[in-house]
């Protein structure tokens, strides 16, 4: 009949399926993620058992020795304590703004965002020049002009805390707001008119509903702040308080302890996986408070006159993690030499000296914007692709795919980069001390962002869109060209840049991997405070900080979604 | 020809112990057809579909298109080779492409040149009236019109068969019942063979030439229409085909052949060849067989009484309970009324019903 004419798309002889261009992108999404995470991570696991033979040595040097025991300890204690003031700090914080007419909302907002959003190298940086013993302004300032003889050391465990829960405060924060916001006054009502008192009301139900989101962003927290290399190096080096991330840095010193280092390595991941299997336990338990969904009505309580000494306390916050660091770090950054006499020394001289004379931080700043744009579009890819096999293809095995994009999430910076050394010394390509080996460290690291930045669009797009583009006579290409990608473009914009944000900053795993040639911003900081140059020290970091504010303000313009939920550091 | 010939079809859900979703499938779907796949939610005719336009690989049988094979288990011609259209049960309309675009889409790929592909399309909406809307994003369109988006885009490319998955449940039943007949006319228009996917027998009942109903992964009849409706092929085809009354009777002969005894009253219903003299059987009655009248039961009448009746407006239903306690729904003329305690007596329209075998009776 005529009407048949049209109806099959004139296409070349089907090829096997695995032959085609869907079969070849499959295929190298897996064999990347292979190489990437699975083959580092074994060689880990074989660096810390085997020397000429099976050995047991290393583990029993990384349980046994004095040093690696008191860096374990130091580290959960560092953990712990982080944990734990988080809620102090995250719990009433929430609580303000989601449950009370607290003024200034936003302002708590804005302070929890920032907060999380900062690398902590960098307030670790501010709060040394305010608080060193000796030369701390704060310090200098009350010794000097007040005449107190009191001395703040910033370079103790205490300092350490301090530093790393403003980082960290926001975890607890932003899931116990989720949680309470999502709790229906309904819920509340419904105790309050059988007779329950409010407090009563809050222990009984409101607190069980948000525990778990509690328990689960402490946690987090917990994760968070073990990992982070440089405010540890930057703040318990000086004050001998070595944790688990210095002490396996240490261990690359000449001669280089691979297998100790490797077993240390193991051991910290063991510890992180812990703490997020329960997290996500947590997590799936508070599921039925998000059952009242988006239009949940919460209860907003009248504190009368003490909503002022809630709203102090926020002010309080925002002064101390926002205004206080970053105050510091402008005012160094202007200073010929950071002291008392600020105003007698203005200068334009540390930007100058970082951006135009100095070649090393020149490179860096050029090496970071490159790889991050590198690093972030591939994990994108990266990500679309392994979350379509996931959630489109019958693909046997697919779970253990997704899985295996899960596992960074469980490696601390610096244990992938230990678990890359491992790897690649062995192959015989020489990849270290190249680019190349730190975009496979951020690539690797960070594409459990990309998996969820496209997994979490791809779920919202109905199968049928793409099947019908299917009968219409589309290959694989032109469906994924015409539909698929363009429907998931904000989801992975949105991915991109919550992968550009923490690699443009990350120093635990670059500070194992990096070389002269291929050296970043966040170790060009690094080597730089090391040295000695507290002054341009601030300046790069404030032009960090000016390239996560365009890069977030380009989010915020385009997409409008809640971006940079993983900082590195 | 668009003819499509299902022989043995069977695809498994997990394990091959586990369940069946088709199983043992025979269908021949002939040129120009209307053919509707029947039965309720899980029956596996959404299925049969996927497996028809390729989605799924079968675990036994073939489909056949004219001549060609394009389904077996030892693989299928992918969907984007099959030459088909497919309507969706959501429309399927991508939400980033304005209304040209999405139905001119088949034909790029055909390397239809730009001008007359424009005609075409223009052609098509105007068919489907939504001319002049070829600019809007389907976020700008109603319901209705989406599903017209919809069929445009599969029609354009002019495909032998279309399929179509549920195409009017998300519509109101104002437009689902415009959209019914639009439908018709355009598959009488075409000539294209409509394989039609839903659960609304009455949908069925007035789109297709053919009925193929579906029940636990198996076909249970393939008919018109009227086959099904009035000759049901079995109980589970009777009661998914609309309002029926199950009356336990007796086969017992008559003076005029086989009838079927129900409370004492010999009903003159078709007994098929295989039911003997004295076996329990069902009497299957549709609500509107059943016809009242004031009084006591003469010959050949039922006595009942009407426990309760609805107001459905076009139609009175009344339910009636027989002497034997069995109950009964009548649905009549509201110009006829009975209230909740009149006895009545019943007549039944003998050639519209039928006749099953009781399920677990001895013989």
């Amino acid at each position: 009949m005529a009407l048949l004419t049209l109806a099959s798309p004139s296409r070349a002889a089907a090829l096997p399926r695995w032959l085609g261009l869907e079969g070849l992108v499959i295929g190298g999404a897996i064999a990347a993620l292979v190489v990437l995470v699975v083959l580092p991570v074994l060689s880990l696991v074989a660096a810390s058992v085997w020397d000429k033979g099976l050995t047991g040595s290393f583990f029993a040097t990384a349980l046994g020795s004095t040093a690696n025991l008191r860096a374990l300890g130091n580290s959960l204690i560092l953990g712990a304590w982080t944990g734990l003031i988080s809620i102090v700090i995250g719990v009433p914080l929430a609580w303000a703004v989601s449950r009370t007419n607290v003024p200034a909302k936003g302002l708590i907002q804005l302070t929890a965002t920032l907060s999380y959003l900062s690398p902590p190298f960098l307030t670790a940086i501010a709060f040394v020049n305010l608080f060193s013993p000796n030369a701390g302004v704060a310090n200098v300032f009350l010794r000097e002009v007040v005449g107190l003889d009191v001395t703040f050391n910033i370079f103790t465990m205490s300092g350490l805390v301090f530093v790393t829960v403003l980082h960290t405060f926001p975890f607890v924060y932003l899931l116990a707001s989720s949680a309470l916001q999502s709790v229906d006054a309904s819920y509340e009502e419904a105790a309050q008119i059988l007779g329950a008192s409010k407090l009563r009301t809050a222990l009984s139900i409101t607190l069980p509903l948000v525990a778990p989101a509690v328990l689960s962003g402490t946690l987090l927290a917990f994760v968070n702040a073990i990992a982070l290399f440089g405010s540890q190096a930057i703040i318990g080096l000086p004050g001998r308080v070595v944790t688990l991330p210095t002490r396996i840095y240490a261990l690359f010193d000449y001669p280089p302890q691979y297998g100790v280092a490797s077993a240390l390595s193991l051991l910290f991941i063991a510890i992180t996986v812990i703490a997020l299997y329960l997290q996500r336990a947590f997590l799936a338990r508070r599921s039925y408070v998000t059952l009242a969904g988006k239009g949940a009505r919460p209860q907003l309580m009248d504190l009368g006159g003490w909503r002022w000494a809630l709203f102090a306390l926020c002010v309080v916050a925002f002064v101390v993690a926002i205004l206080l660091p970053y105050g510091t770090l402008i005012a160094v950054s202007f200073s010929k030499s950071w002291g008392l006499a600020f105003w007698q020394n203005l200068t334009l001289e540390n930007y100058r000296f970082i951006l135009i004379d100095y070649d090393v931080t020149r490179r860096a700043i050029l090496n970071s914007l490159m790889l991050a744009t590198i690093a972030a579009t591939f994990c994108v890819f990266l990500g679309a692709i392994i979350s379509w096999i996931d959630i489109r293809t019958r693909l046997p095995g697919r779970k253990l795919l997704d899985y295996a994009a899960l596992i960074p999430l469980g490696l601390p910076g610096i244990v992938m980069a230990v678990a890359l050394l491992q790897f690649w010394l062995k192959m015989p390509v020489a990849l270290y001390g190249t680019f190349a080996i730190l975009l496979l460290a951020y690539v690797g690291r960070y594409v459990p962002l990309g998996v969820r930045a496209a997994n979490s669009s791809l779920r919202q797009i109905d199968p049928s869109l793409e099947e019908a583009a299917q009968i219409l006579g589309a290959s694989w290409g032109t469906r994924m060209k015409e539909i698929t990608l363009p429907l998931i473009r904000p989801g992975l914009f949105a991915g991109w840049l919550l992968v550009f944000v923490p690699v443009i900053q990350e120093l635990s795993a670059s500070i194992l991997l990096f070389s002269s040639e291929s050296i970043t911003l966040a170790v060009a900081v690094y080597n730089l405070y090391e040295t000695g140059y507290t002054e341009p020290v601030a300046a790069l970091a404030i032009v960090n900080m000016i390239i996560i504010a365009v890069a977030i303000g380009i989010a915020r313009h385009f997409g409008g979604s809640r971006i940079g939920l993983k900082t590195g550091g | 020809m668009a003819t499509i010939q299902i022989n043995n079809l069977s695809k498994f859900y997990g394990s091959k112990e586990g369940g069946a979703a088709v199983s043992g499938l025979n269908l021949d779907i002939r040129d120009n057809q209307f053919v509707t796949l029947l039965g309720p939610s899980g029956c596996g005719k959404t299925t049969t579909l996927r497996l028809i336009a390729g989605y799924i690989t079968p675990d036994a049988g073939t489909i056949r298109v004219g001549d060609r094979v394009v389904s077996s288990a030892d693989g299928v011609a992918p969907p984007d080779r099959r030459g088909m259209g497919m309507v969706f049960q959501n429309y399927a309309v991508w939400p980033h492409k304005t209304v040209f675009e999405n139905v001119v889409f088949g034909l790029r790929l055909r390397k239809v040149p730009a001008e007359a592909a424009r005609r075409k399309v223009l052609d098509m909406l105007a068919m489907v009236n939504l001319a002049g809307l070829e600019d809007r994003l389907p976020s700008e369109l109603s319901g209705g019109q989406q599903q017209r988006v919809a069929l445009a885009r599969s029609l354009v490319v002019e495909p032998g068969i279309l399929l179509l998955d549920e195409p009017l449940s998300n519509l109101d039943a104002k437009l689902r019942e415009k959209m019914r007949t639009e439908l018709k006319q355009l598959q009488r228009r075409t000539g294209i063979t409509f394989v039609y996917v839903t659960h609304d027998q009455a949908e069925a009942l007035a789109l297709s030439d053919q009925i193929a109903v579906m029940h636990g992964g198996e076909l249970q009849q393939y008919g018109s229409p009227d086959d099904v409706y009035r000759r049901p092929a079995n109980k589970i085809v009777a009661d998914f085909m609309g309002i029926v009354n199950f009356l336990p009777g007796t086969v017992e002969a008559g003076p005029n052949g086989l009838a079927v005894a129900v409370d004492g009253v010999a009903v003159p219903a078709p007994v098929h060849g295989t039911l003997a003299a004295g076996q329990p059987v069902d009497l299957a009655v549709r609500p509107e067989s059943v016809r009242l009248a004031v009084g006591e039961a003469g010959t050949g009448r039922l006595a009942a009484t009407v426990t309760d009746m609805t107001y459905l407006g076009n139609l009175v239903e009344y339910w009636l309970q027989l002497e034997s306690g069995t109950a009964l729904r009548a649905q009549t003329h509201p110009l006829e009324r009975f209230s909740v305690g009149d006895r009545v007596n019943l007549s039944i329209d003998a050639a519209d019903c039928s006749v099953f075998p009781r399920a677990g009776a001895a013989h």
